[in-house]
């Protein structure tokens, strides 16, 4: 059965800002003051470092115009910029089966069924977390997570329509030396933007994980939605 | 200094500590909803209502402590 779920699409945000409001919405699901909440969104140029990057995998030239962040997540370098469509779910384990290789294999999944309807065949393989195209093999999206009181953070990263030479030529991204790096609008040798995937995506993850996605309307003026807590305050 | 005054201080720094992120949240968030950033704005209010939820339950924690201290005759 599936259960409700908030929708955040928030556009270009900086890191910060992003990681700042996963934390903060974080304690709020786990306080069971909002449900399941997923947000997509883009980031301006940053590279993000994992709890397992080593110290010769960033190699970002003098005077390049990126930030560089280290993080709480899982895993090793990464990087971001517009062009690429960034999902964090931040979702209360507790509610999917409190395993967190469940959770990472369903990002996966939820990945390899968004490429799916665009006619690209996303793979796994054995050892290195995220979503493949082969062969040859060529890296497609990165996945990296955080977990605290079994409420998730971080997500995954899906490269759609940007330059991939900053995954090699800033960085030693995910720890991989020679591995290649592609896009969606590479793979498709067409113009394929952020806006075009992103019901692809919030379709699989909605999908994979039960979620019923109710997304807020961006108009002015439009209700928000009914909230654990208007119940809460309505029995006080 | 008496360890359970110095544990109740414990528990007021730290809910001044996520007031003081609920607060913060709530300034970006009206600025988000000023520029017409609703999606934006809303989540900045509920990463606040998460902050305010948590300062809530240490207070209450505090709260509970000194109800099983206390003697009503």
């Amino acid at each position: 059965m599936s259960a409700g779920a908030y929708l955040l699409e928030l556009g270009l945000v900086p890191y910060h800002e992003a990681w700042d409001l996963q934390r903060s919405l974080a304690g709020a699901v786990s306080q069971g003051a909002i449900p399941d909440t997923v947000i997509f969104l883009e980031h301006p140029p940053v590279v993000t470092l994992g709890r397992r990057t080593d110290e010769g995998e960033l190699h970002v030239p003098e005077g390049a115009e990126v930030d560089v962040v280290e993080t709480d997540r899982g895993g090793k370098s990464t990087f971001h910029g517009p062009g690429q469509l960034v999902c964090y779910p931040i979702l209360d384990l507790r509610r999917h089966g409190k395993d967190v290789k469940k959770y990472v294999r369903g990002l996966e999944e939820a990945l390899i069924r968004t490429l799916a309807p665009l006619g690209l065949e996303g793979v796994r393989f054995d050892g290195l977390t995220g979503v493949w195209l082969h062969a040859p093999p060529r890296k497609i999206a990165s996945i990296g997570v955080h977990i605290s009181r079994w409420v998730t953070t971080h997500g995954y990263a899906l490269n759609v329509a940007l330059d991939p030479a900053p995954f090699t030529d800033w960085i030693t991204a995910c720890g991989l030396e020679d591995a290649a790096f592609t896009t969606i609008a590479r793979e498709l040798g067409r113009p394929v933007t952020v806006d075009d995937v992103r019901p692809l995506a919030r379709d699989a993850i909605g999908e994979v994980f039960e979620l019923e996605l109710d997304p807020l309307p961006a108009e002015d003026g439009a209700g928000l939605w009914v909230q654990p807590i208007h119940r809460q305050l309505a029995s006080r | 200094m008496n360890p359970a005054l110095e544990e109740a201080a414990r528990l007021y720094d730290a809910a001044a500590a996520e007031l003081d992120l609920a607060t913060r949240h709530c300034e970006v968030s009206a600025k988000h909803f000023r520029n017409g950033e609703v999606p934006r704005g809303a989540a900045h209010a509920w990463a606040a209502l998460g902050h305010i939820r948590e300062a809530e339950e240490r207070l209450d924690s505090q709260a509970r402590t000194h109800a099983g201290r206390s003697t009503v005759d």
